[in-house]
């Protein structure tokens, strides 16, 4: 009986790993801190001298030291159901939001066979080039992605995704189409920062996009395209007001952009060109950069730029990334930013500001 | 001389043990051929099958063991520092996990003679005739 009962329990104990799922947990982290050396800040809009390192999250340096803007933690959870299926979540916890941990991620993946994956839920939006590991500061060479860029407000989405890898000649070629939306109840660029800086409520809807990427040795190319509706909703003085563009309720986005990055082992060069066409309003932005490995250093440069009708401003990083443990890596970065926007229409005025800090992985 | 010899030898050790020649390994009824771009291929996660159409299972050792250095140096031609960077970016947009790692030569051998899908990689000191050597490095 008693060794009925053992051989049970142990067959049970033997049973549940195959039962069960297996949850792998991992995560990052990025430790930074920084401050504004010298910067105009904006008169009229009251705003002191700044550095706005983060536009959708609003992670502001000034002149004090701060290790909010671009301090970050994210722990993934991903349970492998077998047979392809599994299911995946991240929390993420960042200084500009007070460290209200939520998920940024939450979706299923079922591989279909050996070159296309489905995935439904929660996702990051893969506009940009580094819109999709915008928070895994390791995976990167600078501390941030160039804020210039990386302007948009609304970041994610929930919808589905279907990703795609083959191998044709000496190329990979991967990619993925998604289609979604978004509605962000508080949206907190447009209701913290930018005028009128009442709350506001952001929709992108009827998201359709594609990513293709095609890799071949040294060369990696990415080509982006994605077409959106934007709805807008802002509340002053307690009463809800819907955004109009001239006659319209609702603007079409189209978004295209190409990246094309080199690897020579040594010297490795980083660049991005993007247009968003917002009814016919053009948003054009751009990134060049350039490192140079040496052991576990790579010291590094770039240069950003975002131009449209009224908004213009640009960034000169200089930094130093330095892989001194086999999970970590220590940055120090210097930003030269210019605000060349029309008057009433500067972000956050001319700076120079100092950030520095540690990307993990685990 | 004998001294010049024995700086020799001691050199050869060391560079040997930086270095070690390395064997990659399948199951035994494997008859697929890989060469170098192909192993870059499976062990970035860029592909998931043989040149024949069956599926490849990658196993890598664990990190830090000298012959998991020598292939990614040798091999895949990157720091560990630029694998991992490479990897995180993948497992944290869901497309891609690294393979699983092996920590002893043993273990790999083990893993390797049991899976006919498996493709792994161990010192070529340490091969037996569990596992079939499909090239070295």
């Amino acid at each position: 009986m008693k060794k009925t009962l053992i051989a049970t329990a142990t067959g049970l104990l033997l049973l549940q790993p195959v039962a069960y799922a297996n949850v792998d947990v991992s995560g990052y982290a990025s430790v930074i801190g920084g401050r504004v050396l010298s910067g105009t800040g904006v008169e009229s809009e009251g705003i002191p001298p700044s550095f706005l390192a983060n536009y959708p999250l609003v992670g502001v340096y000034e002149k004090d030291w701060s290790f909010k803007p671009d301090t970050r933690f994210g722990l993934q959870f991903r349970a492998n159901l077998t047979d392809g299926l599994s299911a995946t979540a991240q929390v993420v916890a960042r200084g500009a939001d007070d460290f209200d941990a939520r998920f940024e991620w939450a979706y299923l993946s079922y591989d279909l066979n050996d070159h296309w994956t489905l995935q439904a839920g929660k996702k990051r939006l893969p506009l940009y080039y580094y819109s999709d590991f915008f928070d895994v500061g390791y995976a990167y060479l600078w501390i941030r992605p160039p804020a210039d860029n990386y302007t948009w407000q609304i970041f994610n989405y929930t919808g589905v995704n279907a990703m795609f890898n083959y191998f044709v000649g000496d190329w990979d070629i991967s990619g993925n189409i998604y289609t979604g939306r978004e509605d962000d109840s508080q949206n907190k660029l447009l209701s913290e920062y930018f005028p009128p800086r009442q709350p506001t409520r952001e929709i992108w809807k009827n998201i359709v996009g594609g990513v293709l990427n095609l890799n071949r040795d040294w060369l990696d190319i990415r080509l982006t395209y994605m077409t959106y509706i934007n709805e807008r909703y802002r509340t002053i003085d307690g009463v809800v007001e819907r955004v109009t563009w001239g006659d319209s309720l609702t603007r079409r986005g189209k978004f295209a952009g190409v990246s094309v990055n080199m690897d020579f082992g040594s010297w490795i060069f980083l660049s991005e060109l993007n247009r968003l066409d917002l009814d016919g309003g053009k948003f054009d932005t751009y990134m060049v950069s350039a490192g140079y490995r040496i052991n576990q250093f790579t010291p590094y440069i770039s240069y950003a730029d975002f131009d449209s009708a009224n908004e213009k401003h640009n960034t000169t990083s200089l930094g130093l990334r330095w892989d001194f443990h086999s999970n970590a890596a220590f940055k120090f970065q210097y930003d030269d930013v210019k605000d060349k926007s029309e008057p009433f229409w500067e972000v956050a005025g001319d700076s120079k500001s100092i950030t520095f800090g540690v990307d993990l992985v685990f | 001389m004998t001294l010049l010899k024995a700086v020799c030898g001691a050199l050869m050790l060391f560079s040997g043990a930086l270095f070690a020649d390395i064997a990659v390994i399948v199951h035994p009824s494997n008859n697929a051929s890989v060469d170098q771009a192909e192993l870059n291929r499976l062990f970035l996660g860029r592909g998931s099958t043989f040149s024949d159409g069956s599926r490849a299972t990658p196993m890598n050792l664990a990190e830090g063991l000298p012959a998991r250095d020598s292939f990614d140096t040798k091999v895949l031609n990157r720091s560990s520092a630029q694998l991992k960077a490479y990897w995180s970016r993948l497992v944290f947009t869901g497309k891609g996990t690294p393979p699983a790692e092996h920590p002893t030569a043993a273990a790999m051998k083990a893993a390797v003679a049991a899976d006919p899908s498996a493709i792994g990689y161990i010192a070529a000191a340490d091969v037996d005739d569990s596992v079939k050597v499909v090239a070295t490095f």
